[in-house]
C-alpha cells in the first residue's frame, strides 16, 4: 500500500513583452518568465531592427560615412558623427581649432539635455503618468529649437566634420541660446523636484531594479546606469575629448541607491550639467574659424587604425575605424551602448514583478535603433521594407 | 615594443608584442589560447570590479588567413583602455569563451559569432539569427565576411 | 508632494493649448533651416561633385534644353545639371558644402509633402530663364 505523494510543480509562465508593446518605443522581445507575479529568467530577443550598417559603411567613402553613421540612432546623432569624426581625425593625424571644439562640445550637451528629457518624460509615460509625460515633452521642444538654431536640424543634425563643424554662430543666434538655456533649466529644477517629491513616482521607482557595483562592472553595463549604482566611469572623464578638459563646471554625477529612481535622478542631475556647461561654452567661445573648406579635405586616407569612445546620453560608446588606403574605410565597428546596457541586462528583471519590467528597461534608457542598426526604406515605393542584406549590397546605397 | 605599467604585470608572460593604437591604447597581441588565461590573471591581481569588455571588434582579413580578434577592456585603475589582440585562423574560427569571467561578454560575443561566424566555445547563449536576418542565417552566410555576397 | 504637480495641471488647464495648430498657424522656422535646396545653373560648372558626393545617391546629372543654352558658364562643357530627387533627399546639404562653385541656393521650405514624386529640375531650369541673356527677360 503505498501512498502517492503530489508534488505541485509550479509552471513558469513566459510571458512575452514585444515585439510591438505599448510600453516599448521600438521593437525588442523580452521574454519573461514569470511564476506568479515574480520574474524568474528573463531572454532579450533582438534582431528585429538589424540594418547591417557596418557592411554598408565599408561600401561608402569616409564621408559619406559622416552622414550615415550619424542616422544610426536619431536621438543621440551628434554623438555618433562626433565619434567617428575623431577617429577620422586621428587617422589623418588632425586637429580642429579650438572654437569647432567648443561648438561640438555644445551640440553634444544639447543633445544630452534633450535626450535625458526624453527618457524621464518615457518614464513617466510608463508608469501611466501621462501629464507629466506631456508637460516634460513640450519644454524639451525649447531644447529642439536651441539645436535647430545651432545646426540647422531639430533632430538630425549633420553638423560635425573633418576638421570642425559645419556652421558657425553669431552674437544673435548666442544670445538666444542663453536665453533658451535659462528657460530649460528652470522647467528642468521643476521636474527634478517633481521626481524627488511625487509618491507615484517613489513608490513605482525607489528600490525597483537594484544593481550592485560588482554585478555592473562584470556585464559591461555603462552610463547613468553604472553612475546610479555608485561606478564611477565616464568618458568625458577618462578620455577627454574636444573641450572637455577646459570646461569648468563638468562634473560626474553618480548616486549610490543603485535603483531605477537613482537612475534617473542621474539623468536629471546631468541634464544640469549639461546646461551649466553649453552656457559656459557659450560665454567662452574662442575666436577663430570654426569651419574647414570641406573641398580642400583628403580624398584618400592613409592607412591605419583608431579606435575612439564618446559619452553618448546612454553611456559610452565605441567606434573601431581601420583604414587600407582606399577611399573606403576596411572595417568600420560601432559599439553602442544600448548594445551593452538591454542585451546583457536581462539579469536585472530576475527577482521583479511584472509590473516592473517596463520600468526597469526605461530606466536602463534603451535605444533599439542604436543597438541594431537597421532599418531601409526603399527610396522607390517610399515604403518602410526589410530589405535583406543582400538587396542592400547589391545596391550599395541605404 | 612599449612598457607594460606595473598593473599590467600579467600580462607580461602572454604577451608576443606590445604597442600603441590610435589613441593612446596599448596594445597587447597574444595567442588566442592565452586569452582566457591572460583575462582571468587581471582579474584576479587588480580585483573583480577592475575592468570591462567594452568592445569586441572582429575583422575579417582574407588575405592573411585569419579573422582578428581584439578585445578592448577599460581597466578602471589605469583608466586606461587596453587591447587584447590575437587572431584565429579563418577555416575554423574558434576561441575560448570569455563568458565565465566576464558575463558582460555575452553581447559581444553572440553578435560576432552571427556576423563572422567564429565559435566562442563555453558560450551556450550563441545562435544564428540573433542579429541577421532569418533568410540569411538558413543559408550560412556571415554577412560581415569579405567574401559575403550579401 | 502630490499638489507640487496639482498646481501646474490646474494652470495648463485653463491655459492655451500648447500645441501650434498647423495648418491653421505657421511653425516658426529658422531662416537656415535646411530646407529645400537647387542649384543654380548661372554658376554651375557641371562638375558632378555634388552627384559624386551625395551620401543617399539621389542626385542625377541631366542635360540642360538647348533653348537655354545661353546662359550656362562657359565652363560647363557637358552642359549637365544636378537634379535632386527630394524624396530621397536625407538634406544633410553636402552637396551645399563641397560645390566649388557655391551654387546652391539654399531656403528653409520644409513644406515638401507631396503626392507626385519631387525633383528641383524646374527650380533650377527657372534660374536659366531668369538670368539675364537667358530665355524671359523678367
Amino acid at each position: 500500500m503505498g501512498r502517492v505523494r503530489i508534488v505541485e510543480v509550479p509552471m513558469a509562465l513566459e510571458i512575452p513583452v514585444g515585439p510591438q508593446h505599448p510600453a516599448l518605443h521600438e521593437p525588442l522581445l523580452i521574454k519573461l518568465y514569470v511564476e506568479g507575479e515574480e520574474v524568474v529568467k528573463a531572454e532579450v530577443n533582438t534582431g528585429y531592427n538589424h540594418r547591417g550598417i557596418e557592411k554598408l559603411c565599408e561600401r561608402n567613402t569616409f564621408y559619406r560615412d559622416i552622414f550615415i553613421c550619424g542616422r544610426v540612432c536619431g536621438i543621440c546623432n551628434t554623438v555618433h558623427a562626433n565619434c567617428y569624426v575623431r577617429a577620422l581625425e586621428a587617422l589623418l593625424g588632425m586637429d580642429p581649432p579650438p572654437r569647432a571644439k567648443y561648438l561640438r562640445v555644445l551640440a553634444m550637451e544639447l543633445e544630452r539635455v534633450h535626450s535625458h528629457m526624453l527618457i524621464n518624460a518615457v518614464m513617466a509615460e510608463v508608469l501611466g503618468y501621462e501629464t507629466l509625460f506631456m508637460s516634460i515633452m513640450r519644454d524639451r521642444e525649447a531644447v529642439m529649437k536651441a539645436k535647430e538654431i545651432l545646426t540647422g536640424g531639430r533632430v538630425l543634425a549633420d553638423y560635425m566634420m573633418v576638421g570642425g563643424v559645419r556652421r558657425d554662430i553669431d552674437e544673435v543666434k548666442r544670445d538666444r541660446l542663453l536665453k533658451i538655456l535659462d528657460r530649460v533649466e528652470e522647467r528642468v529644477r521643476y521636474y527634478r523636484r517633481v521626481f524627488e517629491d511625487d509618491p507615484t513616482i517613489a513608490k513605482r521607482l525607489m528600490g525597483v531594479g537594484i544593481l550592485t557595483p560588482r554585478d555592473i562592472v562584470s556585464h559591461s553595463l555603462i552610463g547613468p546606469v553604472a553612475r546610479g549604482s555608485g561606478v564611477k566611469i565616464d568618458v568625458r572623464f577618462e578620455d577627454p575629448y574636444d573641450a572637455y578638459p577646459e570646461i569648468e563646471p563638468l562634473r560626474m554625477v553618480t548616486r549610490d541607491e543603485g535603483d531605477s529612481w537613482a537612475r534617473m535622478m542621474v539623468r536629471w542631475d546631468e541634464t544640469l550639467v549639461s546646461i551649466e556647461v553649453s552656457r559656459y561654452v557659450l560665454e567662452h567661445l574662442p575666436q577663430g574659424n570654426a569651419v574647414p573648406d570641406e573641398r580642400r579635405l583628403p580624398r584618400r586616407f592613409p592607412p591605419g587604425e583608431a579606435f575612439t569612445r564618446a559619452e553618448a546620453p546612454r553611456g559610452e560608446l565605441t567606434y573601431y575605424v581601420m583604414s587600407d588606403g582606399k577611399p573606403s574605410p576596411y572595417r568600420v565597428k560601432i559599439r553602442t551602448p544600448s548594445f551593452n546596457n538591454i542585451i546583457n541586462g536581462a539579469f536585472a528583471f530576475v527577482g521583479a514583478y511584472i509590473a516592473d519590467a517596463p520600468v526597469i528597461l526605461v530606466s536602463f534608457d534603451p535605444c533599439i535603433s542604436c543597438m541594431e542598426r537597421v532599418t531601409v526604406v526603399d527610396p522607390e515605393s517610399g515604403a518602410k521594407k526589410r530589405l535583406s542584406l543582400r538587396e542592400l549590397a547589391v545596391q550599395g546605397v541605404m | 615594443m612599449a612598457e607594460l605599467p606595473k598593473e599590467l604585470a600579467p600580462l607580461r608572460e602572454v604577451a608576443k608584442k606590445v604597442y600603441e593604437m590610435k589613441v593612446g591604447r596599448l596594445v597587447v597581441e597574444l595567442e588566442p589560447g592565452d586569452l582566457l588565461r591572460a583575462v582571468g590573471s587581471l582579474l584576479r591581481s587588480l580585483g573583480p570590479e577592475s575592468l570591462y569588455l567594452s568592445t569586441l571588434v572582429a575583422t575579417d582579413l582574407p588575405q592573411q588567413g585569419v579573422i582578428r580578434l581584439d578585445y578592448h577592456l577599460f581597466v578602471i585603475p589605469l583608466r586606461r583602455i587596453v587591447v587584447l589582440r590575437t587572431s584565429v585562423p579563418r577555416g575554423g574560427p574558434r576561441i575560448a569563451s570569455l563568458l565565465k569571467l566576464l558575463p558582460g561578454a555575452l553581447s559581444a560575443e553572440c553578435e560576432v559569432y552571427d556576423l563572422l561566424g567564429v565559435v566562442f566555445e563555453g558560450n551556450p547563449y550563441l545562435r544564428r539569427g540573433f542579429f541577421v536576418p532569418v533568410e540569411l542565417a538558413e543559408k550560412g552566410v556571415y554577412p560581415l565576411r569579405k567574401d559575403a555576397r550579401v | 508632494m502630490v499638489h507640487t504637480f496639482l498646481k501646474e495641471v490646474l494652470k495648463n488647464l485653463f491655459s492655451k493649448p500648447a500645441t501650434i495648430q498647423y495648418p491653421r498657424e505657421e511653425t516658426q522656422v529658422e531662416p537656415d533651416f535646411r530646407g529645400r535646396h537647387y542649384a543654380d545653373l548661372t554658376k554651375c560648372i557641371g562638375c558632378s561633385l555634388c552627384a559624386i558626393e551625395c551620401p543617399s545617391k539621389v542626385i542625377t546629372m541631366k542635360p540642360i534644353p538647348k533653348e537655354l543654352a545661353a546662359a550656362v558658364p562657359k565652363a560647363n562643357r557637358r552642359l549637365v545639371f544636378p537634379s535632386i530627387r527630394y524624396f530621397g533627399c536625407i538634406f544633410c546639404y553636402r552637396c551645399v558644402t563641397i560645390c566649388p562653385m557655391n551654387a546652391y541656393v539654399v531656403t528653409n521650405e520644409y513644406r515638401l509633402a507631396s503626392d507626385k514624386p519631387l525633383f528641383s529640375d524646374e527650380l533650377s531650369l527657372e534660374t536659366l530663364r531668369k538670368a539675364p541673356g537667358g530665355r524671359d527677360e523678367h
